[in-house]
C-alpha cells in the first residue's frame, strides 16, 4: 500500500476542511497518522468507509428533503404512487444498504487478515517482549528464549528495532488494562489470567506515544507509554547498554543519593540491578535516566519534575501506589543526582 | 343523542382458568424469566468448564450419582401429584382430591430438600474453593430455594382449600401454582444432567 | 355469545360516568396516593421520575464536561470523577431510558388498545415502587459519597473486592438487581395486557405500531435482563462470600462478566430504542395525515431488530483477544442489524413523501431523530468492523457514537412523543414556538457536543479519563464539546419552561388536537379515570380515520360497580371473558418494601437476605389472600356459580330426556 501514502495526506485534509474538525493535529497518538503497516491498513479502511458514509448521509438527507419539499408543494393533492413507495423501501432500505455493507464487510475481513498475518509464518522472526500491566504503569521485559541471560526488565518505555515485527505478550497482574499505540496498531487488552498477543512493526524511526485504554482505576488517565523505534544497529547497541548494570557511583553526592534510596526503603518496591534494591512491584529503575518520562508518561523526566514527584506523588497522581517519602532538602538533591546518573 | 351499536358481553364468564386468564400469562412470564436465569447458570458452567484445565478441578472427585438420581425421581413424582391435584379441582371440582395431591406434592418437595441438604453436607468443597465450587453451589442453592418457595406457595394454596376457596370455576390459582411447580421440576433436569453427568461424559 | 343489537341508544344501557368514576377512582389524600393502581397515574409517575433522573444525569454530564473542558483541570478530582461518570452512565441506562419507555407504554398502551387498565394492576404498581426504591438507593449512596465508581458496566477484576473495597460497587449490584426486577415486572405486565386486553377486532395486525414496539421491547427485556441479574449476583457473591466466578486465581475468568454483561447490554440499547421507533411511526403518521407506509415491513423490522440484537454482543469485546473467526461473525451480525432499521427509515420517507406534513415540534424531533441517528448508525457500522474497532474502541469515538445513537434514537423520539401526547396527558397544548426553539438548541447542541468527540477519539483520547496533558492538543475540541453540552442543556431547559407554562396556562387541547388515527384520541384530554365510557371495538389499523367510526360498535354489559374489563383472544381479539381487576390497595407498596429488604439490606449484612425473603413471602401471601382484594372474587353462590349451576341442571335435564 506504499504508493497510496503520498496521496493520502491530501484526502484527510480535504475531509477535515469539510468537517471543520481538528483532525490533523499534532500527529501524536493519532489513529489517522499511521507509522506502521497495521495502522496504515486500518486507516485505509477507515477512509473508504468514510467516503461511503458521506455518500449515504448526503443521499438520505437529499431523498428526505426532496420528499418533504414535494409534499409541501403538492399540498392536499399529494399521494404516493405505489411503485415509488416500493422502490424507496426496497432500494433505499434493503438493496443499497446491503451492497454497501457487503463491501465494508469484505474489506474489513481483508484488512483483518492482512494485519494479523504479520509476524506469523514466513518472514523475519519477531522480537518478543512481555508487557505486564499494573495499576498504573507498564512493566516491560525483553525476552530472548535462546539466551535467557540476555533478558532484562524495564518499564513504561518500549524500544523496538525498525523493519522487524515485534510481538508483545500482554498480561496483567491486577485488573484489565489495554495496550494502545494508535500510530502503530489497534489495541489489545491485558487481562489477568490470560496472555494476549499483539504483533506490530514500525517502519520509520521515531517516538510514538500510547495510553492505557481500559478503565483500570483512579489513575487510568495517567497510564501512558512510549514506543521508540531505532534502526537495528542502534537498537542492538541499546540492548547491550540495558543489559549492563550501571557502574557504582564514585561521586560522593551520588553515593549519598544511593544511600538515601536504600535507607528510605525504595528498594522494597523498585529494583536497580547491581544493587540490593530488588523490588518487583514498581517500575525497574536500572536505567531510569535514559527514559523520557516519569510516572508512565505523566511528567517529563527532568530533575525538577523528578523532585516534585518524589516529594509528593499523591499530589501529582492521586491514587497511584507510590507513597510520599519525606526527605530533607539535601537528601533529595543527592537522590536526584543518583537517579539521574542511572543512564 | 347519537345511536351506537352495542356488543353486549355480560354473558361472558368472569372466572376463567388457564391461558384465558391474565394471571396465567403473568406466571408464564415469570417462568420464562427464570428459564433465562437458569440458562445463564448452565452457560456459565460450560464456559468455566471449557476454560479449565481439569473439571472438576484436580483433587475433587466426580459428583456422586445415587442420591441425586433418587432425588430426581422424588421431584418428578411430585409433578404427578400436582397434576392430579390440578385436574381434580379444575375438571371434577374435587376438593378432596386437590388436598391429597397438594399434600403429597408438598411432602415430596420437602423430601427433595432434605435429601439435597444431606447430599451437600457431604460434599467436600465449597463455593469459595474454586470456580467449580462456585457455580455448582450457586446452581444447587438457587434451584433449592425455588423448590422451597414453591413448597411454601403450595402450602398457601392448600391452606386456602381449607376455607372452601377453590371450586371448579375458581381454580386459576391452583393451575398457576401448578405450572410453576412443573417448571421447577423440569428445570431440574438440565441442571441434573449438567452437574452430575457432564463431568463424567467429557471428563 | 356476543349479541349485536342494532340501533340501541347508549343512554338506555349502562355507562353511568359517575358510577364508573367512583368504581375506578382512588381514595383521596396520601393514603390514596400510596394505594394507587390506576395505569395512567402509575405511568405518569414512571415518566416524571424517569425525567427527573434524566435531568440529574444531565447535570452529572455537565460536570464531566466542565472537568474536561480544559487540560489538567481540577474541578473534579479523579476519585470524584469516577463516581460522576459511573453515575451518569448508570442513571441514563438503568434509571432513565428503560423506565421512562416502560412508563410511556404503561400510560399509553391500554388507551391505544381500548382497555380500561393494565391486565395486572397491582403488579404494575409494584414495579413503580421497586423502581423508586432503586433510584433513591443509588442517589442516597451518591450523596453519601459512596456511589459506584467503576463505570456503568463495572468490569471485574477492578470491581472485585481486592481492587475496590468501596461499598459503591455493592450498591451498583443491589440497585441494578432491583431495577431489573422493576423492568421485568413492567415488561411482563405490558405483554399480558397486550395479549389479553385488546379491543374486539384489534387483531395483532391491527395494533398500533407503538404497541408493537412496546411488545417487542418487553420480550427483549424478559430475555436479556435476567442475564445481567445473574452475573451481578455472581459479582456480589465474589465480593461477599468469596466465590471465584471472575477470579483467574480460582479458575474463574474476568471475560465471563463481559460475555454475560454484554449479552444483556447490547439488547439493552435496542430495548431503549424500539419504543422510540414506535413513537416516531405514530408521530410521522399523524403529522403527515397518512398511515405509515408499509405497516408489515415496519412491524417485521421491529421484530427483526429485537431478535438480531441478541447476536451482537461480542462487538464490545473485540480487544480482549478472542479468536478472529468468531469476532468476524459478529462484524457480519452487527452490520446485518442495521438493515431492518434502514427499511423503517425508508418506510418513513415514503410516508412523508406521499403525505401532507404539518411541521409541528413533534415532527421536528422525529426528523431530527432521522438525521442524528443516521450518523450514529453509520459510526456503529464502522465500529462493527474488527480492525477499525481495535483502534477506536474505548476512545471518545465510541462515546461520540453512542451519544449520537442514544440522543438521536432515544431522546429525540422521546421528545417527539412528549410533544405529541402532552395534550392528551395534560389537556393542554405546549407552545410550538418554544418547542421549536428548544428543538434547534438541542439539535445544535448534540452536534456541537459530540461531533468533536469523533475527532478526539482519532487523536488518541481514551474514555473515562479525568484529565489530559495540554501537549496532546485535545483542549480546543474538548472545550467545543463542553459548549455543545451546555447548548443541549439549554434546549432541555427551554422544554422545562414550555412545560411549566403549559401546565399553568396552556391552551386547552380538546380531545384530538392533531387529528390522530388511534383510539387514545377518541377520549377526552386528559381521559377520565376509567379511560372509556364504553370500551371500543375496531375494524382497521386507523380506527379514527375510518369514515364510519361514528357507528363503530362499543362494548356494553360490563358491570360498573366493580372494576370489569373485557379480555379478548390472543390473535384475533375476539371477546372471551370479563377480567375483574383489584381496586386500590397498599399491598404493592408493602411488597415493594419487602423486596427491598433482601436486595438493599444485603448492603448492611448478609442476614438481611433470608429475613427479607421471609418478609417477601408474607407480603406475597397477603397479596393473594382472598380478603386482600375486595373487588376480585365472585362468592360461591355468586353469578358464576348460578350460571354454572343452571348449565349443569340443563345438561342433566337433557340427559334425562334423552335416556
Amino acid at each position: 500500500m506504499r504508493p497510496l501514502s503520498a496521496a493520502r495526506p491530501r484526502l484527510p485534509l480535504a475531509a477535515c476542511a469539510l468537517l471543520a474538525g481538528g483532525c490533523v493535529g499534532t500527529g501524536v497518538q493519532d489513529v489517522l497518522a499511521p507509522r506502521g503497516p497495521q495502522a496504515e491498513r486500518i486507516a485505509d479502511w477507515f477512509w473508504i468507509s468514510f467516503a461511503l458514509a458521506v455518500a449515504v448521509f448526503v443521499a438520505f438527507v437529499a431523498v428526505l428533503a426532496y420528499g418533504l419539499l414535494r409534499a409541501r408543494r403538492l399540498g392536499e393533492r399529494n399521494e404516493l404512487p405505489p411503485a415509488h413507495g416500493r422502490n424507496l423501501v426496497l432500494w433505499g432500505g434493503l438493496v443499497v444498504p446491503t451492497a454497501i455493507l457487503l463491501v465494508l464487510l469484505v474489506l474489513s475481513a481483508y484488512t483483518d487478515r492482512r494485519i494479523s498475518r504479520l509476524g506469523r509464518g514466513a518472514g523475519p522472526e519477531p522480537l518478543t517482549i512481555e508487557v505486564v500491566g499494573e495499576q498504573f504503569w507498564w512493566q516491560v521485559r525483553y525476552l530472548d528464549p535462546a539466551h535467557p541471560h540476555r533478558e532484562f526488565t524495564t518499564a513504561n518505555e518500549i524500544h523496538v528495532p525498525t523493519g522487524r515485527p515485534v510481538r508483545l505478550l500482554l498480561e496483567s497482574r491486577d485488573v484489565i488494562h489495554s495496550f494502545w499505540v494508535p500510530n502503530l496498531h489497534g489495541k489489545t487488552d491485558l487481562i489477568p489470567g490470560r496472555t494476549n498477543d499483539l504483533v506490530f512493526q514500525v517502519d520509520e524511526p521515531g517516538v510514538y506515544r500510547g495510553q492505557c485504554a481500559e478503565f483500570c482505576g483512579t489513575q487510568h488517565a495517567r497510564m501512558a507509554l512510549l514506543v521508540e523505534a531505532l534502526p537495528p544497529a542502534e537498537f542492538a547497541a541499546w540492548w547491550e547498554r540495558q543489559l549492563r548494570p550501571p557502574a557504582p557511583p564514585t561521586d560522593s553526592v551520588r553515593v549519598k543519593g544511593r544511600d538515601v534510596f536504600m535507607k528510605n526503603g525504595c528498594g522494597v518496591c523498585h529494583s536497580i540491578r547491581g544493587t540490593p534494591a530488588r523490588g518487583r512491584v514498581a517500575p525497574d529503575l536500572t536505567h531510569f535516566a535514559s527514559r523520557r518520562t516519569i510516572a508512565a508518561g505523566t511528567l517529563p523526566n527532568t530533575r525538577g519534575h523528578l523532585g516534585g514527584w518524589i516529594s509528593d506523588p499523591q499530589g501529582i497522581k492521586p491514587g497511584n501506589r507510590m507513597p510520599a517519602v519525606p526527605l530533607k532538602g539535601e537528601e533529595l538533591q543527592a537522590l536526584l543526582d543518583y537517579l539521574h546518573s542511572l543512564k | 343523542m347519537s345511536r351506537r351499536l352495542a356488543l353486549d358481553v355480560s354473558e361472558y364468564p368472569a372466572l376463567v382458568s388457564g391461558p384465558r386468564g391474565g394471571l396465567w400469562w403473568g406466571m408464564l412470564g415469570l417462568i420464562v424469566i427464570e428459564v433465562v436465569v437458569f440458562g445463564a447458570l448452565i452457560a456459565t458452567y460450560y464456559y468455566l468448564k471449557f476454560l479449565a484445565p481439569h473439571w472438576p478441578p484436580a483433587g475433587e472427585p466426580l459428583p456422586k450419582l445415587l442420591l441425586p438420581t433418587v432425588n430426581t425421581g422424588v421431584l418428578i413424582g411430585s409433578s404427578f401429584a400436582v397434576y392430579y391435584a390440578d385436574t381434580s379441582i379444575s375438571e371434577r371440582g374435587d376438593v378432596r382430591g386437590l388436598r391429597i395431591g397438594m399434600g403429597l406434592s408438598l411432602l415430596l418437595g420437602v423430601v427433595f430438600l432434605v435429601l439435597k441438604v444431606v447430599e451437600y453436607s457431604q460434599v467436600e468443597y465449597f463455593w469459595d474453593s474454586h470456580a467449580y465450587g462456585s457455580i455448582v453451589w450457586t446452581m444447587i442453592v438457587f434451584h433449592s430455594s425455588h423448590v422451597l418457595s414453591v413448597v411454601l406457595k403450595t402450602g398457601v394454596v392448600l391452606a386456602l382449600s381449607g376455607h372452601g376457596h377453590w371450586s371448579r370455576e375458581r381454580a386459576q390459582g391452583v393451575k398457576v401454582n401448578g405450572i410453576y411447580w412443573h417448571f421447577v421440576v423440569l428445570i431440574w433436569l438440565p441442571l441434573y444432567i449438567t452437574i452430575y453427568w457432564t463431568p463424567r461424559i467429557h471428563g | 355469545m356476543a349479541t349485536l343489537e342494532p340501533a340501541v341508544t347508549p343512554d338506555a344501557r349502562a355507562g353511568d360516568p359517575e358510577l364508573l368514576e367512583r368504581t375506578w377512582g382512588s381514595p383521596p389524600g396520601l393514603l390514596g396516593w400510596l394505594m394507587e393502581v390506576n395505569h395512567r397515574r402509575i405511568g405518569r409517575r414512571y415518566i416524571a421520575t424517569g425525567f427527573a433522573l434524566f435531568l440529574l444525569a444531565g447535570l452529572e454530564a455537565l460536570a464531566i464536561r466542565m472537568q474536561l473542558a480544559v487540560p489538567e483541570n481540577d474541578l473534579l478530582g479523579p476519585e470524584v470523577y469516577r463516581q460522576f461518570f459511573t453515575m451518569h452512565g448508570a442513571t441514563m441506562m438503568f434509571l432513565f431510558a428503560v423506565p421512562i419507555m416502560l412508563g410511556i407504554g404503561i400510560y399509553l398502551v391500554p388507551l391505544q388498545i381500548g382497555a380500561r387498565d393494565m391486565a395486572l394492576p397491582r403488579m404494575n404498581a409494584l414495579g413503580y415502587w421497586v423502581y423508586l426504591i432503586g433510584a433513591v438507593t443509588l442517589y442516597t449512596a451518591f450523596l453519601l459519597g459512596v456511589a459506584p465508581n467503576s463505570g456503568w458496566f463495572n468490569y471485574p477484576p477492578l470491581s472485585r473486592r481486592e481492587h475496590e473495597l468501596t461499598i459503591g460497587i455493592d450498591v451498583w449490584i443491589s440497585v441494578v438487581t432491583i431495577l431489573e426486577v422493576a423492568a421485568l415486572i413492567g415488561a411482563v405486565g405490558l405483554i399480558v395486557t397486550i395479549f389479553k386486553q385488546r379491543a374486539p377486532g384489534m387483531s395483532l395486525n391491527r395494533m398500533p405500531i407503538f404497541v408493537w414496539s412496546i411488545l417487542v421491547m418487553s420480550f427483549m427485556i424478559v430475555f436479556a435482563m435476567p442475564t445481567l441479574m445473574t452475573t451481578s449476583i455472581f459479582l456480589g457473591l465474589d465480593r461477599r462470600v468469596g466465590t471465584h466466578f471472575f477470579n483467574p486465581g480460582g479458575e474463574g475468568d474476568p471475560l465471563l462478566w463481559q460475555h454475560m454483561f454484554w449479552y444483556f447490554g447490547h439488547p439493552e440499547v435496542y430495548i431503549m430504542f424500539l419504543p422510540g421507533l414506535g413513537m416516531v411511526s405514530m408521530v410521522i403518521a399523524t403529522m403527515t395525515r397518512r398511515p405509515v407506509y408499509g405497516y408489515t415491513p415496519v412491524v417485521l423490522s421491529l421484530v427483526a431488530t429485537g431478535v438480531l440484537s441478541f447476536g451482537l454482543w461480542v462487538h464490545h469485546m473485540y480487544a480482549t483477544g478472542l479468536p478472529r473467526l468468531g469476532t468476524s461473525l459478529f462484524t457480519a451480525a452487527s452490520m446485518l442489524v442495521t438493515l431492518p432499521t434502514a427499511v423503517q427509515f425508508f418506510c418513513w420517507v415514503a410516508t412523508l413523501w406521499g403525505g401532507r406534513p404539518r411541521f409541528t415540534t413533534a415532527l421536528h424531533y422525529a426528523l431530527g431523530f432521522l438525521v442524528i441517528f443516521l450518523i450514529g448508525g453509520i459510526t456503529g457500522v464502522q465500529l462493527g468492523a474488527v480492525p477499525f474497532d481495535l483502534q477506536v474502541h474505548d476512545t471518545f469515538f465510541v462515546v461520540a457514537h453512542f451519544h449520537y445513537v442514544l440522543l438521536g434514537g432515544v431522546v429525540f423520539p422521546l421528545f417527539a412523543g412528549i410533544y405529541f401526547w402532552w395534550p392528551k396527558v395534560t389537556g393542554r397544548l405546549l407552545s410550538e414556538r418554544l418547542g421549536k426553539l428548544g428543538f434547534w438548541l438541542m439539535f445544535a447542541g448534540v452536534h456541537l457536543a459530540f461531533w468533536p468527540q469523533h475527532h478526539l477519539g482519532f487523536m488518541g483520547m481514551p474514555r473515562r479519563v479525568y484529565t489530559y496533558l495540554p501537549e496532546m492538543g485535545w483542549g480546543p475540541l474538548n472545550l467545543l464539546s463542553t459548549v455543545g453540552a451546555f447548548t443541549l442543556a439549554a434546549g432541555v431547559a427551554v422544554f422545562l419552561v414550555n412545560a411549566a407554562v403549559s401546565l399553568r396556562r396552556g391552551e386547552p387541547a380538546g380531545d384530538d388536537p392533531w387529528g390522530g388515527e388511534t383510539l387514545e384520541w377518541s377520549t377526552p384530554s386528559p381521559p377520565p379515570v376509567y379511560n372509556y365510557r364504553w370500551q371500543p371495538t375496531v375494524k382497521s389499523r386507523t380506527p379514527l380515520w375510518d369514515p364510519d367510526w361514528g357507528t363503530q360498535p362499543v362494548v356494553t354489559g360490563l358491570r360498573e360497580d366493580q372494576r370489569e374489563m373485557l379480555s379478548t383472544t390472543l390473535l384475533d381479539a375476539r371477546p372471551d371473558n370479563r377480567e375483574i381487576l383489584p381496586g386500590p390497595t397498599l399491598v404493592p407498596l408493602v411488597t415493594a418494601l419487602a423486596t427491598a429488604v433482601p436486595i438493599v439490606g444485603v448492603l448492611f449484612g448478609l442476614h438481611w437476605v433470608p429475613i427479607g425473603a421471609a418478609l417477601f413471602f408474607v407480603a406475597i401471601t397477603a397479596w393473594n389472600w382472598p380478603g386482600a382484594m375486595p373487588h376480585r372474587t365472585e362468592e360461591p353462590g355468586g353469578r358464576e356459580h348460578r350460571l354454572a349451576q343452571r348449565e349443569r341442571e340443563r345438561e342433566e335435564a337433557e340427559e334425562e330426556a334423552g335416556s
